[in-house]
This record gives structure tokens, C-alpha cells and sequence, in this order.
């Protein structure tokens, strides 16, 4: 592989950060490519702060690289700056460890972590020389893939993708990549390697799908359907059903330049069973699955030790929710004790069991509680089915603040399906009751050094969620509601900020829309947008100068509600949540009737476990 | 922890190839990291958030490598100095290695102020007999322009032996010249002076002195 360093080397001196694109951290690969390795570029599209961090491609590249016959390599957007430069020089995007650039890799594979990434696939494929539809790369070209949480509505990125994996990918990701290699061995062609890959559970090839055309969609069940015998009608998702049982220490590149959640991160468990309608996350994880005590506990020991990490955050959609979170949490304050350790839970359930977790690991100091109430009355809360009270949150918050917490922050959604003016007064409302409640629990002299934070996102309706046929409110409605919300506090110690509406606009549109939205994507990528989930650099006009181009209606793809049951852009992949299961949520939702966690309470039918042959695994009883 | 001794000991280290590019407070973050991944008994401060006790040498600019780095590292229990010093090297890189340890006397002053004085050696693309240094330097101190005069900060002369050159340069507690800003202003200086100046292919603390 031709290495770049010499000519990336000079720009470091007159970039931020340098540090970010010098590889060579502590942990990272040494081991160059075998010879007959597949050779495999793992790609987060944003910068190395954002990417390093990343769980998942932490995960895949170690995968990856502990099989036989495959190598993998990481690789980020540089920032803008270094971008730049990268362009004046002609230098294209480069993996880490071999300083190579991408196009010399068999198959690159890029995240889709968020609604927000798309037009940075597009800078990363650029930046690398690769063309950006899949339709016009050749055979020198890498097989480009992606995977992660929006390969759930892929049909907006099916265009820039040979091969999208749905699902879970400890299995999945190695598989399809031996599969390549022994398909390239033969001297398969493209065409060849991608209608095999078809073949694979949880593999979706988009070039071997067409567009239903709309009046036969509503029969058909899909708005695209296979062209030809070679891919399956609906694409399952996969999951990695050794989870519970593989170690929790998961070999990690200690950062050099500071990194969001700069810390070592042992993931305890996954999928949540709470059932928020508005979930995403909650329905694409299931089953619910949690690791052991003991190999919890070993994971931390032997993860500081080969880290040096000073904190480590346990992990998860539902940390306290891990049927034996008091047993681990008093283990690891035994063994942490006189090492200057924090332990963090990245939230707090919410109520007095949360905040009694959370005071088993926060020692002496205090830092800030947030808890996600999401709705501001009971009612909303039941539609969405957060199953907490008032009483839940209040109980919290006088029990965070009688153990010493004085900042407490506080997460809602504004523009829920069927929200009135009432439920968004009801924030307001509620968060001036939780503050109340921390004045009577905290002694007179320190209720100066009170807080709290309340942030409102704007409601984004999410694929394979029971609300996905829900239209998002207009910007200019979120923002009236949310100065209903503020009307409602009296004192001046609450804060309310909110998620600015333009973004969430953007995201709305890139969960809810079908295969027309990869032009639209493109063309705002040309208009400038990259970078879209940094407020700084999101360029509204990009955005709505390519709806022009396009004639795509972007309100009505973010904003029209459907009846449910009606087809949707993603029907064709499933998250094993069923159907079903979807709409009845959603009329129950309207009903107000809420749906109990089936790790705690009786199965709700979702139809995870018996389409994928599996149960939820819990290590002890939950409460 | 009244009445407990703590060991002090003082760490030299190497700062070299791609690891010249981490910043001052990236290179701490990382010794950090691997004094915890050493295993050795190090001290923490007391208080709500105890964290490692540690005491730097003056910050390396980005970019600037070194032969001679130091820190202070404080152990609750004494452990030989060999034995310290084949433990950090354990958990460093070897563009990080330590290179020398010892046990430093109750009473002697912190690695962040024991060297004021620090020499430079910078490697350019091409020989020169001399450098002209101009008499006056302009940084930047928080965000404000500020002129410096050099003989404030150079100590003794500017030394050219074919494509390297060497200086000392004098930390105050009233501020400091950086060695790739003071270089830049020497070669600018020849560029006034009508002649094209090398550039810098590489700077390297070699020396501390106190």
C-alpha cells in the first residue's frame, strides 16, 4: 500500500489538532496486511473526536482483524481545516495505520451513526477518490458498505452503497467480508460479489432492488422490490447472538488528543424492552440481553489496566435497568477504592432506585443528574409510553437533592403525536414542580447554588418505530410550543434551551424519505453541506437551494402523517419488531393505554424473539 | 494519609518523531495514562476529586521534539529506580520513552520550575555560515500582540554548525520566547537582510539546566 505520511506530514504543523491524524496511540494495530488479507478501511464520517469514541467501530474493527484472512484499518474526516489542505495538495483520505489512502482498500465501510451524516459520506467518499454513486464504480473500485442505526431506513444512502448490513455486526460484518474474499479469489466480478452477498441474513444490495411504482405500492407491501430471484423480499435484521456470553473488554486506541467520552467504556448489556414509542433504539436492539457480573467487573479490571483510563462509563441504553446493577456497582466501588477511578452511568432511571444508583458512584463529588421525563403531563407520557409519573420524577429529584445533587437536567421532546397546547404548558409546569420540590430538599443556605436544565428537542419521527408514520410539527409551531413550555416557569434558576428546529428538520427528512432523497442529499452536499450535526457549519440554504434542484417538497416528506399501517420507504427492512406490533402501539398510543417492559412484566408480542429464535437473557431477576 | 511518606521521583524522557506533534497538555494526558497502565503505586491529591500527583517541565511547543523531558511523579511506596524506570517504559511508546529516573530530595524544586534555561537544536534544509537574531521579537500573550526584547531571553550567543543551529533560551515568570518563534524571526531577519532563508526541517529540546 502506497503510504502518504511524507506528504501529510508538512500540513500538521499549520492545522488544529494535529495529533488526531498521526495514528501510533496506544493500543492502535501494528500488524500490516498479510498478503492474501482482504484488506478492509472501518470509516466514521466525522472527525476522529466523534469517531474514536465510537463503540461500534471500535467493535467491528476488532472483529475484523481477530479473523483469519481479513485485516481492517480505521479511518475519519479530517476537520475542515486539514480538509483544506488535503484538497490544495491533492492528498486523498487516508486509513490510520498504513497512511493509505482509501481507494486502495478492497472494501471501506462507513457508519451511519446519525440522520445528520449524510452528506459527510459524501465528503469522505470524495475525499477519496471514489465515486460517489454506486452505480459508477468499477471494478477497481472498493465495495463500499455501510451499517449502524440509519441502515434502518437505508433508501435516502441506497445510492452511495453496494452492500448496506442491517443490524448487529460482530458476525455479520467478518462474514460478508471472508465472503468477498473468497468470491474475489475465484475472480468473481462486481456484479457477481454483490448478487452472492444478497444471500447473506442481513446483507441489503440496493442495485438488486427497483422501485414499486406507487399505485401497485399498497399491494406490493414495499416501495422497492427485488429486481430478480438473487435478494430476499424483506431483509431481517441480525444480531449477535454471543453477546452476553463474549468478554465485555473490548481492546480499545487510547486517544491522544481529548475525544468525546474520553474514557474506557464496558457495555453491559443491550436492548431496552421499556417500549418508548418514539424509540428507535429501543425497538432495533431487542432482545434485551445482559452480560454477567463477574465478566462486568473483569472488563473494567483489565480494561484500566490495559488503558490507564482515570474513569470508565458502564454502557448501555438502560444501565440501572441491568437486573444486577447494585451487586456490580458495590463490587467495582471494592475494587476501585484509592485509584482516583470514576465510575459513570451515562442516565438516570428515574426514580429513587436510579438516584441511589447513581449515588453508589459518585463518591464525594457531585456533578449533575439528568433524567428524561420526555413529556410534560401524564397523559403524553402515557401515549408514548414512558411508564414514570410525577411522582417518579419528583421523588427523584427531592431524593438527588437530600443526597447532596444541586444541578439536575432535564430532557424533553416537544411535538409528540397528538401533543396539545396543554401537554406543552405541561413541561413547563412539570419542570417548575421538580424545582420546587429540590428547594424543599435542599437546605436554605446552599438553594443559591440550585439548577436546573431543561432541554426540549423537537420530536423526529424515527423508522421501525411505532410513531414512524407520524409527521413532525413545523418549525415555527415547535418554536411557539416551546415559549408555551417557558410561559409556564416562574423561576429563573430553570433554563429552558432547546435543539435548534432547522436540524432536526434535516434529520426528519432523512429518516422519513425513500430512494429520491439520495439526489437531494447530493446536491446539498454540492450546495456546501457537510457537517451537518455542527451547528456552526449547517447550512440551512444548501439544504433548501437542492430541494429546488431536486423538486422535492421536504416539509411534506418530514411533516405528513399517515395512517399507520400505510407502506413506508423502509418496508422492505425489518427489525424484527413486527407489523403488527407497530400499529398497535400506535393505536394504543392514541388510546392512552401504555404497554408493559417484558423484562419485568409479561411479553408484549413484539415478535423479536420468535423471529429470531431468541429471548431476552437477564442475569437475575429486574425490579 | 497524615504521617504516610511520599517518594518523589523525577522522570526524564524523550519526545521524538510523530509524537513532537502532541500538544502540552495531550503529553500529559498521556504520562498520566501510563503511570496508571505501570502498575506503580502512584499518589493521589486528597479532596472530592482525587487525581494523580504530577509536576511537568516547562511546555514543548506543537511540533518541537525532545531529548530531555521531564516530570515529577509521586509513589506511596519506594520502588527502585530501575524498576520505575523499566515500568514506564513498558507502558509508553517507544517515541515517549523514559530515559532516566531518581528519588529527588524532600525539599528540591518542582520540575515545572527547576529548568528556566532550555537549548534548542534546529536542523535546516541547507548550511549556514551564521544567523543574524533581531533585536526585538513580537508574540502573541492572550490574544494581544507584545514585542520582546531577544537579549531578554537569549542566553549567550546563536551557534551555527553547518545545517544545525543552537541556542539557549531563558523561561521568565514575566513570559518566554518560543524557539520556533524566536527561529522564525532569526530567519525572517535574513530574508530582510535580501537573502532567501532555509527552512526548518526540525527543532529538538536537547539540554535543561537550572
Amino acid at each position: 500500500m502506497e503510504n502518504l505520511w511524507s506528504r501529510i506530514e508538512p500540513l500538521l504543523l499549520s492545522v488544529e489538532r494535529p495529533s488526531r491524524y498521526i495514528d501510533h496511540e496506544w493500543g492502535a494495530n501494528v500488524e500490516p496486511a498479510g498478503a492474501d488479507d482482504l484488506t478492509f478501511c472501518m470509516v466514521y464520517p466525522d472527525t476522529y473526536e466523534l469517531g474514536q469514541a465510537n463503540q461500534a467501530v471500535r467493535i467491528l474493527v476488532n472483529a475484523v482483524n481477530a479473523t483469519e484472512g481479513l485485516h481492517a484499518s480505521r479511518a475519519y474526516l479530517p476537520a475542515v481545516d486539514m480538509i483544506e489542505r488535503m484538497r490544495e495538495e491533492g492528498i486523498p483520505l487516508f486509513s490510520l495505520e498504513e497512511m493509505a489512502p482509501l481507494d486502495v482498500f478492497d472494501v471501506v465501510g462507513i457508519t451511519l451513526p446519525h440522520e445528520l451524516a449524510a452528506t459527510n459520506v459524501l465528503e469522505v467518499l470524495d475525499l477519496a477518490n471514489i465515486p460517489l454513486r454506486a452505480a459508477e464504480r468499477t471494478e477497481n473500485d472498493p465495495l463500499v458498505i455501510a451499517g449502524g442505526p440509519c441502515a434502518y431506513n437505508p433508501e435516502p444512502y441506497a445510492a452511495f452503497f453496494d452492500v448496506i448490513s442491517i443490524g448487529e455486526g460482530e458476525e455479520l460484518t467478518p462474514e460478508t467480508l471472508l465472503a468477498i474474499r473468497e468470491l474475489k479469489r475465484k475472480g468473481a466480478s462486481r456484479t457477481e460479489i454483490l448478487r452472492a452477498l444478497a444471500q447473506i441474513e442481513g446483507t441489503y444490495v440496493p442495485s438488486l432492488y427497483e422501485p414499486v411504482p406507487g399505485d401497485e405500492i399498497a399491494e406490493a407491501g414495499v416501495c422497492v422490490r427485488p429486481l430478480d430471484g438473487a435478494a430476499p423480499r424483506v431483509v431481517h435484521k441480525r444480531i449477535f447472538e454471543g453477546f452476553s456470553e463474549s468478554s465485555a473488554w473490548e481492546p480499545m486506541v487510547v486517544p491522544y488528543v481529548e475525544v468525546v467520552h474520553d474514557r474506557l467504556n464496558v457495555e453491559v448489556l443491550r436492548g431496552c424492552a421499556r417500549g418508548c414509542r418514539f424509540c428507535q433504539a429501543g425497538m432495533m436492539y431487542r432482545p434485551v440481553r445482559e452480560r454477567s457480573t463477574d465478566n462486568i467487573v473483569g472488563a473494567v479490571s483489565q480494561g484500566l489496566a490495559e488503558t490507564g483510563y482515570e474513569e470508565v462509563s458502564l454502557t448501555s441504553l438502560s444501565t440501572t435497568d441491568h437486573s444486577c446493577i447494585s451487586e456490580i456497582l458495590s463490587r467495582l466501588n471494592c475494587a476501585l477504592v484509592d485509584t482516583g477511578v470514576r465510575v459513570s452511568i451515562p442516565s438516570q432511571r428515574l426514580d429513587s432506585f436510579g438516584v441511589e444508583m447513581a449515588g453508589l458512584v459518585a463518591g464525594q463529588k457531585k456533578g449533575g443528574l439528568t433524567f428524561a421525563p420526555e413529556a410534560g403531563t401524564q397523559r403524553m407520557r402515557d401515549a408514548i409510553n414512558k411508564n414514570v409519573t410525577e411522582d417518579d420524577l419528583l421523588s427523584a429529584v427531592e431524593a438527588a437533592c437530600a443526597a447532596g445533587w444541586r444541578r439536575i437536567k432535564l430532557y424533553f421532546m416537544i411535538g409528540l403525536p397528538g401533543e396539545t397546547d396543554a401537554d406543552a404548558l405541561g413541561i413547563g409546569q412539570l419542570a417548575q414542580a421538580a424545582f420546587d420540590r429540590m428547594r424543599a430538599a435542599t437546605p436554605k443556605e446552599e438553594r443559591g447554588s440550585l439548577s436546573l436544565n431543561v432541554s426540549i428537542a423537537l420530536f423526529v419521527p424515527k423508522a421501525q418505530t411505532p410513531f414512524q408514520w407520524d409527521g413532525q410539527i413545523p418549525k415555527e409551531e415547535a418554536l411557539r410550543r416551546v415559549s408555551l413550555a417557558k410561559s409556564a416557569l416562574k423561576s429563573r434558576a430553570v433554563r429552558i434551551s432547546y435543539h435548534e428546529p432547522k436540524t432536526s428538520f434535516v434529520e426528519a427528512v432523512m429518516s422519513r424519505g425513500g430512494r429520491e432523497v439520495a439526489d437531494l442529499v447530493e446536491s446539498a452536499w454540492r450546495h456546501g453541506a457537510r457537517f451537518d450535526a455542527w451547528s456552526e457549519l449547517f447550512l440551512e440554504e444548501a439544504w433548501s437551494k437542492a430541494a429546488e434542484e431536486c423538486g422535492l417538497d421536504m416539509r411534506a416528506i418530514a411533516e405528513t402523517t399517515f395512517a399507520p399501517g400505510t407502506v413506508m420507504p423502509w418496508n422492505h427492512i425489518s427489525a424484527c419488531v413486527s407489523p403488527q406490533f407497530l400499529e398497535r402501539e400506535r393505536r394504543r398510543a392514541d388510546e392512552g393505554i401504555t404497554t408493559p417492559d417484558c423484562t419485568m412484566e409479561n411479553c408484549a408480542a413484539c415478535g423479536v424473539c420468535p423471529t429470531l429464535g431468541v429471548d431476552n437473557q437477564l442475569e437475575g431477576r429486574r425490579s | 494519609m497524615t504521617g504516610s511518606r511520599i517518594f518523589r521521583l523525577r522522570v526524564a524522557y524523550q519526545l521524538k518523531g510523530r509524537l513532537s506533534l502532541l500538544s502540552h497538555l495531550e503529553v500529559t494526558h498521556a504520562l498520566e495514562r501510563a503511570i496508571r497502565r505501570s502498575g506503580l503505586p502512584f499518589a493521589l491529591t486528597c479532596g472530592f476529586s482525587p487525581h494523580m500527583k504530577l509536576s511537568f517541565g516547562s511546555a514543548l511547543p506543537v511540533g518541537i521534539g525532545s531529548e530531555c523531558e521531564v516530570f515529577d511523579l509521586s509513589l506511596t511506596d519506594y520502588v527502585a529506580p530501575a524498576r520505575v524506570l523499566e515500568r514506564l517504559q513498558d507502558a509508553l511508546p517507544e517515541d515517549m520513552r523514559p530515559l532516566a529516573c531518581e528519588y529527588l530530595e524532600e525539599n528540591a524544586p518542582k520540575a515545572s520550575c527547576a529548568y528556566p534555561l532550555s537549548t534548542y537544536e534546529v536542523k535546516l534544509s541547507e548550511a549556514l555560515p551564521a544567523l543574524p537574531v533581531p533585536r526585538t521579537i513580537t508574540v502573541m500573550r492572550k490574544k494581544k500582540e507584545r514585542e520582546l526584547v531577544i537579549a531578554d531571553f537569549l542566553q549567550g550567543e546563536v551557534k551555527c554548525d553547518g545545517d544545525a543551529v543552537r541556542f539557549t533560551l531563558v523561561s521568565k515568570d514575566t513570559g518566554s520566547v518560543r524557539a520556533d518563534a524566536f527561529v522564525g524571526a532569526c530567519l525572517e531577519e535574513l530574508r530582510t537582510q535580501g537573502k532567501t532563508p532555509p527552512r526548518v526541517m526540525s527543532i529538538t529540546r536537547v539540554a535543561l539546566e537550572s
